[in-house]
């Protein structure tokens, strides 16, 4: 069976040999999603954001001379195994010239080391922040549009110590965004001369926090930082601790920015809670991507809504520029989404268009930021830090 | 569609398969053979995953590796270390009876992944490991799926052969006896418990195997690919459909399902969007409703045990 399958290849390489591919003049592109799996009640917001970017460069005139950006949906589910599956199917079978996502940074991860950097793809994920990713040997062809965890942890530590808190405890889940921040987060506060006063991961889904909470309270701190989910374990872990007059003050991370804990909890028992999450920069690009994204029916507050169709409409940039080349990608990416050049706003693609028709430089302004990418393929962020007034978050200060 | 990116997907495909055809024919000693409901394949799968990918990755402050061994040592490795955690976990829980031991086994691959995903200095904790080599990695692309898919196969044959070999020996028929019944092998004065530890520990050592393959292909390894559902269900599906008991069956069992999902996905994808989105959540209700009809009309799965008929001449192993 599997010789033959081996000898059948074998000769379908020899055919493949002779016949040169054609080329066509629409593009092709991969859309992965998480699409069943553990984040299945994320991937469709984020899938739709997608498809809002190929619609408006289909509807300005499309790729090239009349070519249409045309796209393929691939699941991958949350984990290695089928985000190789679906990446190999895509770049093979569906020959794509580029891969917007996968979701999950184990699937990132996976799908980019043994997938697409091999067969020279480029990928633009919108929502893997592992710092791991970061580290990928990748040929300058793995890049992503949402800021590395990193850059969070570091920024909320540099917030806090800034507003006088210098001794804190930290509880954070265990899992790659959990401990990210919470790596990030340490780092940066023990170098700029902050103390933790205690430091632990805890799993999801117990029923009491307190022996941990006890714990952490032992060391003195009055501060608990959260980095934690607000309607999952975050939740149980801020009421106990509460409950119990462990801590004080709390501060949480983008996770622990969720109405959940404000109806929950009461905005009253909350005034000393704080919590960062990243905005998109108020920007012209960001109210229309809002108003493109309402219009379509979707809600525009959505996590990962704003980086996703920036990824997508990146990566239709960056094959008008490419002209469709595939080794040309990486620099065209590089060279549409960076300053200096004219600023191309959410949906401005007959404008881009026009533009890189013209052979000028090009700067594209994201809805979730401008994508001033690093060496590494990443962005940074930028981040608020929010308090509970009424009903709702509000944003106190900026964080550097 | 081309018929060059077909072929290299069906290369992609293959590798899959022979690894996952790995973990299938390692359960078959363990519960077609033997007849112990290991309902923890993942916990060996991740141990011999984590073995191969921390002794032969690249140093990172942090975390214990940096040994830079060469991969084959990694896979030995990764056998033998499935193989020495398998004995006292076969020491205190073969003792129970099957559903039993289906629950004891989910528990130890549950602490397997909690130590993996909690222990940083040895995993890199929830990030997992990265940077892991790959056999005949610095190939192009083609070349590189193709020696890869050499290697799967040889692995596969050669533990096919072996697990064959086990099966029409002596000690086959009387891992069938033990399966069968018990007591009356006990009787005969077969070490019961004895042998059961033995093909508890075979199989554990296959499935770390499997989980060598696995990272190495990938280069990375992260928790996620640990989860219970891909790397232990999914198992299970695989053999209870290609038929518990017949390695060939193990095998095409792995085929079956990974055929089905992808497939099935290349058909749904001409659909409309809309539609082929949902589509996606349909492929896993198709594997559980084949699941579902085999276990109804064909209950020893598609290639059910085969019984010798014709006796053995005694003192000599059958081919």
């Amino acid at each position: 069976m599997k010789k033959k399958t081996a000898g059948l290849i074998a000769s379908l390489l020899g055919a493949a040999l002779i016949a040169a591919p054609a080329q066509a003049q629409d593009a092709r592109i991969a859309l992965l999603g998480g699409i069943t799996g553990p984040i299945a009640a994320m991937a469709p917001p984020m899938l739709e954001a997608m498809k809002l970017a190929v619609t408006h460069v289909n509807e300005q005139g499309g790729i090239g001379n009349g070519g249409k950006l045309n796209f393929v949906i691939g699941d991958s589910a949350c984990n290695p195994q089928n985000a190789t599956d679906a990446a190999t199917k895509a770049v093979n079978i569906d020959r794509v010239i580029g891969v917007v996502g996968p979701a999950c940074s184990g699937a990132v991860l996976a799908a980019a080391n043994s997938v697409t950097v091999p067969a020279g793809v480029l990928m633009i994920t919108s929502s893997g922040t592992s710092p791991q990713i970061t580290n990928i040997n990748d040929k300058d062809l793995v890049y992503r549009t949402v800021p590395s965890d990193d850059y969070q942890g570091r920024a909320l530590a540099r917030t806090i110590k800034e507003r006088g808190m210098s001794k804190v405890a930290v509880a954070y889940l265990n899992n790659d965004y959990g401990k990210g921040l919470a790596e990030a987060f340490k780092d940066e506060f023990e170098s700029i001369g902050g103390t933790l006063a205690g430091y632990s991961g805890h799993e999801a889904g117990k029923a009491s926090y307190r022996s941990d909470l006890a714990e952490l309270a032992r060391g003195g701190a009055d501060t608990l930082v959260i980095f934690d989910y607000g309607d999952g374990t975050g939740l149980v872990l801020l009421r106990q601790a509460l409950e119990n007059n462990f801590f004080k003050n709390f501060i949480g991370a983008d996770g622990m920015r969720s109405d959940a804990v404000i109806r929950e909890l009461g905005a009253d028992n909350l005034e000393t809670f704080f919590t960062s999450a990243p905005v998109g920069e108020a920007s012209a690009s960001l109210d229309a991507f809002n108003k493109a994204f309402a219009a379509a029916g979707q809600d525009p507050n959505t996590i990962f809504a704003t980086t996703s169709y920036d990824a997508a409409f990146l990566m239709a940039l960056t094959i008008e520029k490419a002209g469709g080349d595939k080794a040309k990608m990486a620099a065209a990416l590089r060279s549409v989404s960076s300053a200096p050049g004219e600023p191309v706003m959410v949906g401005e693609w007959a404008k881009a268009k026009k533009l890189i028709a013209e052979g000028k430089d090009i700067n594209y302004m994201g809805a979730a930021g401008e994508h001033e990418f690093d060496e590494a393929g990443d962005v940074p962020g930028n981040y608020a830090f929010f308090k509970v007034s009424g009903n709702t978050y509000e944003a106190i200060a900026e964080m550097k | 569609m081309e018929l060059i990116g077909l072929a290299n997907y069906a290369v992609f495909m293959g590798i899959l398969i022979g690894i996952y055809a790995l973990l299938s024919l390692a359960l078959n000693i363990q519960w077609g053979l033997t007849g112990l409901f290991n309902a923890g394949i993942a916990g060996f799968f991740a141990i011999g995953a984590y073995t191969s990918a921390i002794l032969t990755s690249p140093h990172v402050a942090g975390r214990v590796g940096g040994f830079d061994m060469p991969i084959l040592v990694g896979w030995a490795a990764a056998m033998l270390m499935a193989t020495l955690i398998a004995w006292p976990i076969a020491r205190i829980c073969l003792r129970f009876r099957s559903d039993y031991l289906a629950i004891a086994t989910i528990g130890v691959a549950e602490i397997f992944r909690l130590i993996i995903k909690s222990e940083d200095w040895l995993t890199g904790g929830s990030r997992g490991i990265t940077g892991i080599p790959r056999p005949f990695g610095d190939l192009p692309y083609v070349q590189s799926q193709l020696a890869y898919l050499a290697l799967v196969v040889i692995a596969v044959l050669v533990v096919y052969l072996l697990v064959e070999r086990q099966l029409r020996s002596p000690w086959g028929r009387m891992m069938r006896a033990i399966r069968d019944n018990e007591a009356s092998a006990a009787a005969m004065g077969k070490n019961v418990e004895a042998r059961r530890r033995q093909a508890f520990m075979f199989g554990s050592a296959i499935m770390g195997l499997a989980g060598a393959l696995f990272v190495h292909f990938n280069r990375s390894i992260t928790p996620e690919a640990i989860d219970p559902m891909i790397a232990t269900f999914l198992i299970w599906i695989m053999l209870i459909l290609g038929g518990s008991g017949n390695n060939r069956g193990a095998i095409l069992g792995a085929i079956v399902i990974w055929l089905i999902w992808s497939i099935s996905e290349m058909l749904t994808d001409r659909l409309p969007t809309e539609v082929a989105i949902q589509a996606k959540y349909v492929r896993i209700f198709i594997i559980g409703l084949m699941l579902q009809l085999v276990l109804r009309f064909r209950p020893e799965g598609i290639l059910p045990e085969e019984h010798k008929k014709k006796p053995v001449p005694p003192g000599r192993v059958q081919p």
